[in-house]
């Protein structure tokens, strides 16, 4: 041992602070390749993607194109779950301008607020975050003097400052969805984490960054009561070792039980989620 | 700026909450919100307990997104401080942080810190390494010398 108690090895290391910088540096040089959202593009750009990749996934791709039209890309930061689903899902509320619908969404805010405090969290660590993503909720709606066109809507799903907080506040209301119902949640979190339930939430859920699962989406979905359909496009082939039609899960809520085709529709790719567009809607939208 | 607001409400919890928390005195720099000093006790049972360690909190403009930078400005043998910098090793001070954090959570964690040394990720070597060692009486003789010569009260 050194005089000084300290060793002469942990001289070299950077600060953590330095570290932490560098890891910004980092995603703000990828950020600068990809809006947190991106355009919308037609879904041959996927297909061009996999021209030369492997023939499970270019079949998987044009099966796709039966059931979709459009994909928008959400940025690869960990985030992307739940940058995709704001803006898929405020973007239906513009297209729908369904009023009740924000309404209800609004009393589901409101339980997950009593459930945060329930859970002890203190409301100011969250209420910031929640005004956030309420107020983008209302200006999705036409009529009012913060009202947004689709344009709009884009920039401020493109703004830091929104997006992260947005995403912070999805954050603490699937968080406080899997510890108001641990028991449910438990053997989902185990089967994928050896955590507690509290651990997991901590670790998995409420920091920045920490991709999302089945746990986190059934979880939003849930307790904002939105169900979100998500299509998975993997290397996997049916029994026969044939089949490429494309898979996809719906996640319902139960108040929303009678939904045909969930407003929320995202892409999984191993480790990324983007937004995805029914042909269904191919005629009411034009952008 | 969000970060701003947020450390307002920060300031007046700290402000009602004074004398509930005897462990913890936060103080904002009179002229910087961004700027707050810590001062801790050491937990009872340790060999820090006769101590008060003084934190220095920097908060970035980006809080709550991002967490504030907190490290030891009185000396201490800990092997998840850094013996000259005073760096704190902590996962919700990096990786893990979220915004249900506060500055005040944030010293409880310190201090849950001080009680529960971490030897595995050490930033003292030579203190984790007494206690991968096993060597308890060392790390606990070493801990309080420099508690009584660093932090203690009645000096």
């Amino acid at each position: 041992m050194n005089s000084e108690g300290g060793g002469a090895s942990e001289e070299d290391r950077p600060r953590d602070d330095e570290i932490l910088a560098f890891h910004h540096a980092i995603r703000a040089a990828d950020a600068e390749k990809l809006e947190f959202v991106g355009d919308k593009e037609p879904l041959t750009v996927l297909a061009a993607e996999y021209e030369a990749g492997n023939p499970v996934f270019k079949a998987k791709v044009e099966n796709l194109g039966q059931s979709y039209f459009a994909i928008r890309r959400a940025r690869g930061d960990g985030n992307c779950f739940f940058r995709s689903f704001m803006f898929s899902y405020l973007e239906h509320i513009l297209e729908t301008k369904n009023e009740a619908e924000v309404r209800r969404v609004e009393k589901n805010i409101e339980q997950s607020k009593r459930a945060l405090i329930e859970l002890g969290y203190q409301e100011f660590t969250f209420e910031d975050f929640l005004s956030i993503f309420v107020e983008q909720l209302e200006s999705a709606l036409p009529g009012r003097e913060t009202s947004v066109d689709i344009d709009q809507l884009v920039q401020r799903c493109r703004d830091r400052y929104i997006s992260d907080y947005v995403v912070m506040f999805f954050r603490f209301v699937t968080s406080a969805e899997i510890r108001k119902r641990a028991e449910f949640f438990e053997p989902f979190i185990i089967g994928i984490s050896n955590m507690s339930v509290q651990q997991f939430c901590k670790a998995s859920v409420e920091p920045m960054g920490e991709e999302s699962d089945h746990v986190h989406i059934t979880a939003l979905s849930d307790a904002l009561g939105v169900p979100i359909r998500v299509v998975y496009l993997d290397r996997s082939v049916g029994a026969d070792g044939k089949n490429t039609d494309v898979n996809h899960h719906d996640f319902i809520p139960s108040e929303c039980s009678g939904v045909d085709i969930p407003p929320v529709v995202l892409l999984y790719r191993p480790g990324h989620y983007d937004i995805l567009y029914t042909r269904k809607d191919e005629g009411r939208q034009n952008e | 700026m969000a970060s701003r607001a947020r450390l307002f409400k920060e300031y007046k919890e700290v402000q009602r909450d004074r004398g509930q928390d005897s462990d913890i005195q936060l103080l904002c720099d009179e002229t910087n919100i961004y700027r707050w000093t810590a001062l801790i006790k050491g937990p009872t049972d340790t060999p820090y307990q006769e101590g008060v360690f003084q934190l220095a909190i920097n908060v970035p403009e980006q809080y709550p997104l991002v967490p504030p930078q907190v490290r030891f400005v009185t000396k201490i043998f800990h092997p998840n401080v850094h013996f000259k910098t005073g760096e704190i090793c902590l996962d919700i001070l990096k990786t893990a942080w979220s915004p249900a954090w506060t500055l005040q959570s944030v010293c409880r964690a310190v201090i849950a810190l001080l009680a529960h040394p971490e030897a595995d990720s050490p930033l003292n070597c030579d203190c984790g390494n007494l206690l991968r060692s096993g060597d308890h009486r060392g790390y606990k003789s070493m801990a309080l010398m420099y508690t009584r010569l660093a932090a203690a009260t009645n000096v």
